[in-house]
């Protein structure tokens, strides 16, 4: 019955309504999309490095585990050192990371193809072939598709114009590739690695294999790649920690102000309605509830819009930026919907709560 | 037998900034069960504050008020509240009807708030007497102001009220439609025993209640 009641109440008011639905809407993508595109970014990223198919990765020392966050290469000859001298160590694979920021945020890995091959298995090409020249350059597919690129056409980082050799399959460890020698040019080093991949005889020697290099490089930052990418959380880059929590904090003002603002709004245009209802006997908590339930419902909605938006959305980005990656897990829709719930309980708990303790008298003579 | 309202000495005063307003200044008065009552007297003389008073949407400031055996001085608020959702039902002279539910539901939502469930034996029966069978779909907008308060009436005593406080119930009616609620009050009283206190400044409506009790500055004045 004040079921039908609510029900009329948010039809009869159908822009307030739709707006408060979309403001939750809003509410629930902006956080969705957030934690998506982060989660989803660091779990690409993470899935990326896995897909090189090496086992242990090494970085110089103090280096952060993100890759080419800091560039203070070692020297090649390390990795040369590690094969003679470490035990079940097959492969050394060095590689220099570089940082492109121009148009997008990309790891380029400067690498020796053949040694690149010796852990990855070598690329599988969609177009192309390898490098021919120190100014070719691999472009994963997704790159390539989000950049209209094809073979032969240009690509210009660093100042420099690279030739698109191949379009390679996406998921070992970067997406653009450039010749190990022409990355040294460009960071003005020689002989140096900001990574080396290793691959064991056997997985099974990966911990023994860790250990050894440890021995030998003992400041540097020796990890099994399970290790290394259980670091991909949010949890270990403060900066992106806060930047979520600040943005589920925007969000859920958002809600909690549009939720507030609609029902204050409400339960002044119906000031009267509710001063029929207390001459009809109807307690404080009737009243309450009436109004905790429509924004209940402008909740519900809201949320439902929010996720559908959400997916929506996530099928644009796949289309039209397929590198953005945006992770929608279950735990996540939860969250975003209980956060939803809360800006609204919040929101509605004032009007409510003054709704309820309205004098009958007043709220009848209300005009 | 004892008087379903007693009240004696009832005085209620607002209070404007520092200005108290003195709205009743000692009403004394007996209703009996049964009774249908016309309360006249002129504007601002505190008929509408009485009929809060009684139906306990505001309390009294001082006085004995007695209504069906429960003693207002020691009732808060929730207690004001549960008495008249069971025992009272309110007649206005602007109908007062929520306007975005039918007429249906607009008499279905007291049953609702009552807590007792819909009672369709007793809906049949009241909508009935009131002639508003082809009606109950409508919403406010749609029905005439008669029709309105015809509602108004079906809801107001849906729940069995112990008492029905008609606050000038014809005010906005013309003659013809003021007649027909007039009657259907009355009708009220004759088959159910209805207790009805009515306020109203319409002659003819003073005419159809037993006994006429006329107010003038905040008191009843003796016949
Ligand atoms: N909520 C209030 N606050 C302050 N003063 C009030 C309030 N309600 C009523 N009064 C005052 O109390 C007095 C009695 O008012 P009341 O409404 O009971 O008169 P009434 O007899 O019903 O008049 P009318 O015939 O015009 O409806 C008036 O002087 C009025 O101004
Ligand atoms: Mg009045």
């Amino acid at each position: 019955m004040d079921t039908k009641m609510v029900i009329a109440n948010l039809l009869h008011r159908p822009a307030r309504t739709i707006i408060s639905i979309l403001a939750v809407g809003l509410e629930v993508g902006m956080v969705l999309l957030v934690v998506g595109m982060t989660t989803g970014m660091l779990n690409e990223t993470s899935k990326r490095i896995e897909g090189v198919g090496a086992d242990i990765l090494v970085q110089p020392p103090g280096s952060s585990f993100l890759l080419g966050v800091t560039n203070a290469p070692m020297p090649i000859k390390i990795g040369d050192l590690l094969g003679q001298r470490v035990p079940h160590v097959l492969h050394v694979v060095p590689v220099l990371v570089m940082f492109n920021v121009s148009g997008g945020v990309n790891l380029v890995f400067g690498i020796n193809l053949e040694q690149f091959k010796e852990v990855t298995g070598g690329f599988a090409y969609h177009a192309g072939g390898p490098f021919t020249g120190p100014n070719d350059i691999l472009v994963d597919d997704l790159y390539a598709r989000g950049n209209h690129l094809s073979v032969g056409k240009t690509v210009n980082l660093f100042n420099r114009s690279f030739r698109v050799a191949g379009i390679v399959e996406h998921g070992k460890g970067a997406r653009l590739f450039i010749p190990l020698v022409t990355a040294e040019e460009l960071s003005g080093t020689q002989d140096k690695a900001s990574i080396f991949f290793v691959k064991c005889t056997d997985p099974g020697y990966i911990d023994d294999v860790v250990d050894g290099i440890r021995q030998v490089l003992p400041k540097y930052e020796v990890r099994s790649i399970p290790e290394y990418t259980s670091l991909y959380t949010s949890n270990n880059l403060p900066a992106l920690d806060s930047f979520i929590a600040a943005m589920i904090s925007v969000a859920l003002g958002i809600g909690f102000l549009v939720i507030f603002l609609s029902m204050y709004t409400t339960i002044t245009e119906r000031t009267r309605e509710i001063g029929i209802l207390k001459s009809l006997g109807a307690s404080k908590t009737y009243i309450m509830e009436v109004i905790l339930r429509e924004a209940g419902i402008l909740c519900l909605v809201g949320i439902l819009a929010g996720e559908a938006g959400t997916v929506v959305v996530r099928r644009l980005f796949e289309t039209y930026f397929p590198t953005l990656y945006i992770l929608l897990t279950p735990q996540w829709e939860l969250y975003a919907a209980l956060l939803a719930v809360a800006g609204a309980l919040l929101g509605a708990a004032y009007p409510a709560l003054r709704a309820a303790s309205l004098d009958p008298v007043d709220a009848l003579a209300y005009e | 037998m004892e008087p379903i309202i007693f009240t004696s000495g009832l005085k209620k005063t607002f209070r404007i900034g520092k200005v108290d307003v003195p709205a009743l200044r000692g009403v004394d008065l007996v209703v009996q069960e049964g009774e249908f009552a016309g309360i006249v007297g002129p504007s601002g003389c505190g008929k509408s504050t009485l009929l809060h008073v009684l139906g306990g949407l505001t309390p009294p400031t001082s006085g004995k008020v007695l209504v069906d055996g429960n003693d207002f001085s020691s009732m808060s608020d929730g207690d004001r509240t549960r008495f008249r959702r069971h025992k009272i039902g309110f007649v206005f002279q602007r109908f007062n009807l929520l306007p975005t539910l039918t007429a249906r539901n607009n008499i279905a939502i007291a049953q609702h708030i009552q807590g007792n469930g819909f009672n369709p034996h007793r809906f049949q029966a009241i909508v009935e007497m009131l002639g508003i069978q082809d009606k109950l779909n409508h919403k406010p907008y749609a029905l005439s102001g008669g029709e309105q308060q015809r509602v108004a009436i079906a809801r107001a005593v849906i729940c069995e009220p112990k008492i029905l406080l008609a606050d000038e119930p014809t005010g906005n009616l013309d003659s013809e439609n003021s007649q027909i609620a007039l009657n259907m009050l009355r009708g009220l009283n004759r088959s159910f025993r209805q207790t009805i206190l009515m306020i109203t400044h319409n002659p003819d409506a003073a005419a159809v209640a037993d006994r006429v009790l006329r107010m003038r500055d905040g008191r009843m004045l003796l016949d």
